[in-house]
């Protein structure tokens, strides 16, 4: 390669220096864009099923009838659950619960089929584990709902037996049938619901996280801050050649992610793919400014990292996507605005699952713009007082 | 010789308290993610969770109906709609959650004993408020359904007993344990807290250990007894106090906690000591935890099954304490499960101690040996 004369300072200049910064540390490149790709790759496969599939419970059958086996049956046959285990008692059944092989125990009573008969109205119950909500509360849906099947059978068959014809008896049974739809995300796929929101909150943290160590690690350096403002030349030029090698890199994660999931993984994107990739931009330069921020704020590179977890890193919770924002308190609801992934995450809620119009997008991509260039003001700013020449060494000129 | 050792014990204390890293990380990180990473989830429940109404039929019945919708905690019907395009509307702008449309000709096919249904439209991308609202509608159906369907039934000279054992002739009740509210902060929170133990725990000793030459056995032990008593302190405070402070069930014996705690503990500090040995800077260490964190607890089952995860993905997360220490914990403290429900969990982080010391010392042997 021939040797060329220094570039002059700007914005190239920061940029190829910091490329060269990346290269010569393979631990730095692994973060840029293997690692955030892998622990996508391990989501996926975590989330792979879209919702889970026969979750083990405990039946209790103390009826040992013909009733009492086709209820089991019933409720072996929906695809949530599998009657994995039959205890003898309650007690058992507790032991198995409390042990974690499985999330419900149901109990149907010895005499329920005489008293059903009899039209003594006697009571299943069904104990779930709602500690484990998620599949607590799946499971609970799918045995209700078995149960509630073969209860209906049993009322069209007494209203049968009293002179009702089946079509009038089969609508009495359910007089006020809810059909529920959810709009958006109809087949309630995990995948979408939860893979697509964990991300890009991930990525949240690389991003701050890439951009603390950057900018923590020219400032600890012998020369400081110094030297990248006499590389760049400009505030705004040093600043944005140290952003965009990792602008680049988290931009590629984040789109071939998407890619991965919209593609191969088969989700749906029902809105703009423009607008995607503009709120995308914006999300990774908001991310980087706020862990550029906290770099200059913080006094060395691991405070800077940490403080970079401390923000970013319990932002899921704050996002409202799995908890909604409409029920936190106004603390939560603060601190959420203030992070970049709370407005990313409904940008694409808005845009991909509801293919909603731009102006209902309008107030999250503001906060977006404002939140970017707000923590790229503060960025600008500390990137000032800390790299102007020490006064020590160069007196101030007289005004 | 115990003497020497407990100069080390000192020497531990002091290098904890010494480094501004490893202090901020295990004595003041513990704590502020403890008070901090709660906040969005501390009102428990969604209530009154606004959802528009369309009326189309405007009647006696219609308005009970609404009326049971509306008495539900959950949610609150907090507009009318005049269509579906306006109910949309609103939705989009996210003022509702949920729109429920009662269709013409409700009453009527309500009394003359045809099915009248509801249409009703949830937010299939936030499962909570999904499931509100599906609960909600339900009962609300089921409740004023079966009280119509019992009063034809009587009207025709059907008595009340007889009448009730047609329309439920068996009674279907279920019975959430461990969390009988549902509460989210309830479900959340008792993980969440034994998986900040852990990645603390792991930060403060990548701060202290990370591309340092490994001590002597004398010390290593040191720092362990000093890791391990110091964390079983704050495994206390989180897993006892917190608890009590938040007020979330708690309804495990101490006891059974700590023969939990202590087995995983060690095994987290052997694993600190193998990952900073493998990983030799401190920021790198801090990077690599940070990021980790949200992956860890959905591998752990507790809001995720294990069993819709494929098997090997499943015995690989194995060598993560965390897998099978947050769902046993869990149990203990919030099912109140006894000793034997999580003895395999014990052995399994005894394993893991095992085995990461070996990793660990494994590491320092083939360091050795170039120089050597």
């Amino acid at each position: 390669m021939v040797r060329r004369p220094h570039l002059k300072a700007g914005f190239r200049r920061v940029f190829l220096a910091e490329l060269r910064q990346i290269g010569a540390r393979p631990g730095l490149m692994f973060m840029l864009a293997p690692f955030p790709l892998l622990l996508f790759a391990l989501l996926a496969v975590v989330f792979q099923l879209g919702l889970p599939r026969d979750l083990p419970i405990v039946v209790v059958d103390q009826d040992r009838s013909t009733l009492s086996r086709q209820m089991v049956r019933v409720v072996d046959a929906t695809p949530e659950v599998m009657v994995a285990y039959k205890a003898g008692t309650l007690a058992d059944g507790r032991l198995l619960l409390l042990s974690g092989k499985a999330y419900a125990v149901v109990l149907i009573p010895s005499r329920t089929e005489r008293d059903v008969l009899a039209g003594r109205r006697p009571e299943v119950v069904l104990f779930y584990n709602n500690q484990y909500m998620t599949p607590g509360s799946l499971v609970a849906r799918s045995v209700g709902g078995a149960l509630g099947t073969v209860a209906a059978g049993i009322s069209i068959e007494a209203r049968v037996a009293r002179g009702a014809d089946v079509e009038s008896a089969t609508q009495a049974v359910t007089p006020i049938p809810v059909r529920q739809s959810a709009l958006f995300n109809p087949s309630l796929e995990y995948v979408q619901f939860l893979l697509a929101a964990v991300m890009p909150t991930v990525l949240q943290i690389f991003i701050g996280a890439s951009a603390a160590l950057s900018f923590s690690r020219d400032r600890q350096g012998i020369a400081g801050l110094g030297r990248s403002l006499r590389l760049g030349g400009t505030l705004l030029r040093t600043a944005s050649g140290k952003f965009a090698p990792y602008t680049f890199a988290y931009l590629l994660v984040l789109w071939g992610a998407d890619a991965l999931l919209f593609g191969p993984m088969g989700a749906r994107f029902g809105g703009s793919l423009a607008f995607h990739i503009a709120y995308g931009l914006v999300f990774v330069l908001a991310s980087q400014m706020l862990g550029a921020a906290a770099a200059l704020l913080a006094r060395d590179t691991v405070s800077a990292l940490a403080a970079v977890g401390v923000i970013t890193g319990p932002a899921f919770g704050f996002t409202g996507i799995t908890f909604p924002r409409l029920s936190m308190n106004g603390f939560s609801d603060v601190w959420a605005n203030l992070l970049p992934v709370t407005h990313y995450l409904e940008l694409r809620t808005d845009n991909i699952l509801r293919g909603a119009p731009l102006d209902i997008s309008l107030p999250a991509f503001g906060w977006l713009v404002v939140l970017a260039l707000a923590y790229g003001a503060a960025t600008l700013l500390l990137l000032w007082r800390h790299g102007r020449p020490r006064p020590a060494a160069v007196p101030e000129p007289a005004r | 010789m115990i003497a020497a050792f407990f100069r080390e014990i000192v020497a531990a204390l002091n290098a904890i308290w010494a480094d501004k890293g490893a202090r901020s990380t295990m004595l003041g990180a513990t704590l502020f993610f403890s008070v901090f990473f709660p906040q969005p989830y501390l009102s428990e429940v969604v209530r009154d969770m606004p959802v528009a109404v369309i009326d189309q039929d405007g009647s006696t019945l219609s308005r009970e109906v609404i009326r049971r919708i509306d008495a539900a905690d959950a949610v609150a019907v907090a507009r009318y709609a005049a269509d579906m395009p306006s109910a949309r509307a609103l939705f989009l702008k996210r003022e509702v959650h949920g729109i429920v449309v009662v269709p013409p000709k409700f009453e009527q096919d309500l009394l003359a004993g045809r099915a009248a249904p509801l249409a009703t439209f949830s937010d299939g991308g936030y499962f909570l408020l999904n499931s509100v609202m599906s609960s909600a509608l339900s009962n609300a159906a089921r409740s004023l359904g079966a009280e119509v369907q019992v009063g034809r039934l009587t009207a025709s000279g059907v008595d009340m007993t007889q009448a009730m054992a047609i329309v439920e002739p068996l009674r279907v009740t279920a019975v959430p344990l461990f969390n009988p509210t549902g509460g989210y902060a309830s479900f959340v929170l008792p993980a969440v807290f034994v998986l900040i133990l852990q990645q603390t725990l792991l930060m403060g000793i990548g701060n202290l250990k990370a591309g340092r030459r490994p001590a002597g056995p004398l010390s290593t032990l040191a720092d362990t007894v000093v890791y391990v008593g110091l964390y079983a302190l704050w495994a206390g405070v989180v897993l006892v106090l917190l608890p009590w402070v938040y007020r979330l069930p708690r309804i495990g014996d101490i006891a059974v906690m700590y023969a939990v705690v202590v087995p995983f503990l060690f095994a987290v500090t052997a694993m600190g000591f193998a990952v900073a040995r493998l990983i030799p800077t401190r920021e790198g260490v801090i990077f690599f935890l940070v990021v980790l964190g949200m992956p860890l607890f959905f591998l752990s089952g507790v809001s995720w099954p294990t069993e819709a995860m494929p098997e090997l993905l499943h015995v690989l997360s194995l060598a993560i304490p965390s897998t099978t220490a947050v769902p046993a914990l869990v149990r203990v403290n919030q099912m109140g499960a006894d000793i034997q429900s999580v003895e395999t969990t014990i052995l399994v982080q005894i394993g893991l101690c095992l085995a990461y010391s070996a990793l660990a010392l494994l590491v320092d042997w083939v360091k050795a040996k170039p120089a050597a």
